[in-house]
């Protein structure tokens, strides 16, 4: 299956057709990078779909540059697990998505969703996120009752300080 | 996205005293000690919940056996080994020791003990065609296959897989642990065993406690025994199955030197630990976990993923304790064992299993140079 035809499918094509695209791009590793905010929007589509998505996502490593205006636009979104992965993939774009970083700022401190939060604070800190924004919400949530997200953003911290 | 912590009750996040002692009665034992982050402190609610000994399985499906509130391996009587051709087939990559004719656990009385990532192992996957039958022949290659990345919404997926493994007359069994991960994409681990030549302790199952959440998808462990004419004499170990997340290695590797040396103490009466599964490093990339004293690890210089370019898969122990391991190792090539394409193997699964030998038999504890029996780290 090409990229083009994948991307295809996984855009606009059946649920099998959607599901298959899924899969063959879990199959690929890194070499779906291509693919990462048409998988991360993927993300919440039907369970079959999903799956297969979230799995390659988890395999992708760092998006491409061209992705990230698409993957800030994502992690707006009001599907829950599409906002997490989208988070992710921009931690992973790391200092190429530095521009982006108030987007993260927000969901840090006003998601409902302490997983999103947690990678948010990740995510800033993978991006050597140093406005005061971001430091100041950092600040805040290494203050968090909860552990783990103490605990992130105070690595964090400590990674856009060095 | 709820957090994933909240569907599951406190009395799956003290798992922990339900794989600490031996039997009903022996779940606390009060000199079981509070080490590192990851065990939580044991209360009277743990503990009465531990003592009902079923209760502790309650939120993790087990198999065909019946729940042994006991706690006592297995469910019936050993009535010997049968003398089986099977082993892994050759043309696999290998470590030390090319694979004989009679490798086979029932061939040499040896254990074969395998990790495989089945990526994405749910419904989609076991529906199409002959993919359930080329799994079971896999997992008919071993003797106890810890199996990671089960994502499914229902309960199905492992009996029905495991059905198939029985539909040769083999008598294989399974048990699962609860759906986890932060996101509200989860997995499950899992254990499918040869309840011909393994048997498990239906009382040290459990999920390991992570109260600080340093772990993404907290390991499942499970005691198991080899099964033979002499239980007292035989292999007993723990089983610690792992996937850690991709984005957080150096710290989730860092979190299972913890985990290691907490089962290293579960019980007094059990020094082995393997701990298997997809590491998402590389033998290089242990850290810590690496690190700890006398550690060993099976997988060495080969790949273990379908495209044979990353080594993420790995089967660790602690070489002094765990002397049954025999030395022989491998990794099962999908695509030269089943003659598969490259894509056809891509469709079982981006990751191969890799399986090391233990022998049946618990080896003796070490002693030191004046003959008394040493102390393991």
């Amino acid at each position: 299956m090409n990229s083009a035809t994948t991307l295809q499918h996984l855009l606009h094509g059946s649920p099998s057709e959607r599901a298959t695209a899924a899969e063959y791009l879990a199959q690929q590793g890194p070499e779906a990078a291509y693919a990462a905010s048409e998988l991360t929007a993927a993300c919440s589509d039907t369970e079959s779909v999903s799956d297969w998505a979230v799995a390659a996502l988890e395999e992708l490593g760092p998006p491409p540059s061209s992705a990230i205006d698409s993957l800030v636009s994502l992690a707006q979104s009001e599907k829950p697990l599409t906002v997490y992965w989208a988070v992710t993939l921009l931690g992973r774009a790391g200092p190429d998505a530095l521009a982006h970083q108030q987007v993260l700022v927000t969901l840090l401190q006003y998601s409902q969703d302490s997983a999103v939060q947690e990678k948010a604070a990740w995510s800033l800190g993978r991006m050597q996120a140093t406005s005061s924004e971001a430091t100041q919400a950092l600040q805040q949530a290494a203050q968090s009752p909860e552990s783990r997200l103490s605990r992130v953003a105070a690595k964090s911290l400590q990674q856009t300080q060095t | 996205m709820a957090r994933k912590k909240s569907k599951f009750s406190l009395l799956m996040w003290l798992i922990f005293s339900g794989i600490s002692g031996g039997g009903i009665t022996g779940y606390l034992k009060p000199n079981i000690p509070i080490i590192g982050p990851l065990i939580a402190k044991f209360t009277d609610k743990g503990q009465n919940l531990a003592a009902g000994g079923g209760n502790l399985l309650s939120e993790s499906a087990n198999g065909l056996l019946s729940n042994q509130a006991s706690g006592s391996y297995g469910a019936t009587a050993v009535t010997g080994r049968l003398a089986s051709a099977r082993q892994p087939s050759n043309g696999q990559q290998q470590g030390a020791v090319q694979p004989t004719t009679a490798a086979g656990s029932q061939g040499n009385g040896n254990l074969l003990i395998a990790s495989f990532n089945i990526q994405v192992l749910g419904q989609s996957k076991i529906s199409k065609p002959g993919m359930k039958e080329l799994l079971a022949h896999v997992i008919r290659q071993f003797d106890l296959v810890a199996i990671q990345e089960v994502r499914a919404k229902a309960d199905n997926v492992i009996p029905d897989l495991v059905t198939t493994v029985n539909s040769n007359g083999s008598r294989y069994n399974f048990v699962i642990g609860p759906r986890l991960g932060r996101s509200n994409s989860k997995e499950q681990y899992t254990y499918v065993f040869n309840t011909n030549t393994v048997e498990h302790d239906p009382s040290s199952v459990g999920t390991v406690n992570d109260p600080k959440d340093l772990l993404h998808r907290e390991p499942f462990v499970t005691r198991f025994r080899a099964r033979t004419q002499s239980p007292a004499q035989a292999f007993t170990f723990w089983m610690v199955n792992i996937h850690t997340d991709p984005d957080e290695v150096p710290e989730e590797v860092d979190a299972l030197a913890d985990v290691f040396q907490v089962m290293q103490k579960a019980r007094a009466d059990e020094d082995d630990v393997i701990l298997l599964g997809d590491l998402n490093a590389s033998e290089k990339q242990l850290g810590r976990l690496g690190k700890l004293p006398g550690m060993q690890w099976t997988v060495s210089g080969v790949t273990t993923n379908t495209r044979k370019n990353k080594a993420y898969d790995n089967i660790l122990f602690q070489g002094q304790a765990t002397r049954e391991y025999t030395g022989r190792w491998g990794v099962y090539d999908l695509e030269r064992n089943l003659g598969l394409s490259r894509e056809q193997a891509l469709q079982v699964s981006d990751h191969l299993p890799v399986w090391a030998e233990f022998r049946v038999w618990e080896a003796p504890p070490p002693t030191s140079p004046v003959g008394r029996p040493a102390l393991y780290n």
